[in-house]
């Protein structure tokens, strides 16, 4: 019978490490988003299809192409592990790929509230005076707040659905990578099928928490702002 | 000012070259002859191929010497066509948006309460801006650009979008910001009765490309601005003085400038010692004769001056005093006989004149 240590460190874990995965890719996402949605530049259509990659491929195949990237015996790997820095089969390489796999999906939300962001109001801003910055933070962030929000939380469901792109690129090691997914996973092979039911039930309880509270904060009246 | 740019646009290459001093220049013209564009560019917020603005001396682009202010620095109020309210914040907010920035020189002059106690909203500053209405939002966004204290202040047709009272509500609000503030305005607009009211400077464009311009009763009376203006726009606006009113009679008397006096409906109280009226070319009768027992409240004696045809539709040029435009079927022209220096008989209902 798993016991209740075990239950919480392999869900502590994997809210963590979504939760920082999250938190890593929010201002990069954003940064990229409005560059898709406000500005032209060389090969946008090159990087957005890069960045969209994830979501459409094989997350093995991501996470395949993550072991290349990050093993030791790439250059990459190497330079980091002369650092001292270890990215595959530790918690380094589940915060990789969860970041890599939910990355998209951000993106593609913050990039379509900002283009819902009338830009007449931003060029009204700009002729009152109000800097690029200023316009930015004053303007277009809270009126696109709820895109941000909802990718945001979609980012971090993604993330602690990994499964495909971690097992490559971290294993399946527990007490050290093991998310609720690859735990349920690994119970279900081992025959554990209580174990791998509590399990289940908190990645039901968890999903239950998020859409609710999504669909609370879209809703409801209060801004953010 | 000085605007001289060539914008290459959709359909047609926007190229106007002028230079004019005005309290308030009206740009006229259909929808999509290029008029907001022209804004866009003064405002900074559209490339210009080639050319150059300038604003009280000061050069905001010019492609000769490299210079291209971005909107920041062009110290330009804007109040486009849907007014552009900021949605997140409130009426307070919007109005204090700009009062922070760089003027560029220009003394800090205009005080929140002026411009709350001119445009009349005071009592909705703490509203959010989604609970205002169109008329409401529309002087908001005109405190918004006035308090920024710019240079100048472009409008962007403030009043299309606005039904007709209302339009005629918020008419004396900015001929109010015309004379209250000392700011430069440019007004686009598509009505001619907005131009004949409000402006003391025309710019008329068709098609990006300037077709006249001038103080508006002279430049809009040549014949090939006159073909341009939409048949259903012509109408004739006059600078009046109160006569006197009678309540029972329903209709007060006027006096026109030029001495002449008409009949008009019955007005409470006049909005000041001069008010404009306006009547609609298609709501004059001609008449050869002096005519008799009829229910029209003017009956003014006058001379063709010109004629002016298109399209079965004649325009004639009665110069009554003041001047009148009015309509007629060429079918009318020919059955009574009209030329030019022929003497008429101009019939005005007094309900037809209506109050700016």
């Amino acid at each position: 019978m798993i016991s209740s240590f075990e239950t919480w460190q392999i869900t502590f874990f994997s809210i963590a490490v979504g939760l920082a995965s999250t938190l890593l890719i929010l201002p990069f996402g954003i940064a990229l988003a409005w560059l898709f949605a406000r500005k032209e530049w060389p090969l946008k259509s090159v990087v957005e299809t890069v960045v969209l990659l994830p979501l459409v491929m094989p997350p093995v195949s991501t996470g395949l192409i993550l072991l290349k990237i990050f093993g030791r015996r790439s250059p990459l790997g190497q330079w980091l592990y002369e650092r001292g820095i270890e990215i595959v089969f530790n918690w380094k390489g589940v915060l990789i790929a969860m970041s890599v796999m939910s990355f998209p999906l951000l993106v593609r939300s913050v990039r379509t509230s900002f283009a819902e962001v009338n830009v007449r109001l931003e060029q009204i801003a700009a002729t009152l005076g109000a800097s690029p910055l200023k316009i930015f933070f004053v303007i277009t962030i809270p009126l696109a707040y709820k895109g941000i929000v909802a990718g945001a939380l979609l980012a971090f469901s993604r993330a602690l659905g990994e499964f495909g792109a971690t097992i490559l690129l971290a294993g399946n090691i527990p007490g050290k990578t093991q998310t609720l997914s690859l735990a349920i996973y690994n119970f279900v092979q081992l025959g554990k099928d209580p174990e791998a039911y509590t399990l289940l039930g908190i990645t039901v309880a968890l999903a239950f928490l998020f859409v609710w509270s999504s669909e609370w904060l879209l809703r409801s009246e209060k801004r953010l702002y | 000012m000085l605007l001289r740019c060539r914008v290459p646009l959709a359909h047609f290459e926007l190229d106007i070259d002028v230079s004019f001093d005005a309290r308030l220049a009206s740009i006229f013209g259909p929808s999509g002859s290029g008029k907001t564009t022209i804004l866009d560019a003064i405002a900074g917020l559209r490339n210009i191929k080639t050319g150059e603005i300038e604003i009280n001396g000061r050069t905001l682009f010019s492609s000769a010497q490299g210079i291209n202010r971005p909107p920041q620095e062009r110290g330009v109020g804007y109040v486009p066509q849907e007014g552009a309210l900021f949605p997140h914040l409130s009426v307070r907010n919007n109005i204090l948006f700009g009062a922070t920035r760089d003027t560029f020189g220009k003394s800090k002059d205009i005080s929140l309460n002026h411009v709350l106690d001119v445009l009349e909203i005071g009592n909705l500053l703490d509203r959010p801006v989604t609970k205002l209405s169109g008329g409401e939002a529309q002087r908001v966004a005109l405190a918004r650009a006035i308090l920024s204290q710019p240079q100048l202040l472009l409008m962007d047709e403030p009043l299309a979008s606005l039904d007709i009272t209302l339009k005629e509500k918020i008419l004396p609000y900015l001929a109010r910001v015309r004379d209250e503030f000392e700011i430069p305005m440019i007004y686009v607009t598509h009505s001619l009765a907005e131009v004949l009211t409000l402006a003391d400077w025309v710019l008329m464009i068709k098609q990006g490309q300037l077709v006249t311009q001038g103080v508006p009763k002279e430049a809009l009376r040549s014949s090939h601005a006159i073909l341009e203006i939409p048949e259903e726009q012509f109408e004739n606006v006059f600078t009046v003085s109160l006569v006197d009113s009678d309540v029972d009679a329903g209709r007060t008397k006027v006096r026109m400038q030029t001495g002449e006096e008409l009949f008009i409906p019955y007005v409470a109280q006049p909005p000041g010692p001069l008010f404009q009226i306006r009547i609609s070319a298609d709501d004059i009768i001609v008449a050869t004769q002096n005519p008799e027992g009829t229910s029209a409240g003017n009956v003014l004696p006058g001379i063709i001056r010109r004629i002016d045809m298109r399209e079965g539709q004649a325009m004639l040029m009665v110069l009554a005093g003041e001047e009148f435009y009015v309509k007629v079927t060429a079918a009318a022209v020919k059955k009574l006989g009209l030329v030019v220096d022929c003497p008429v008989f101009l019939m005005m209902k007094a309900r037809s004149f209506r109050l700016l």
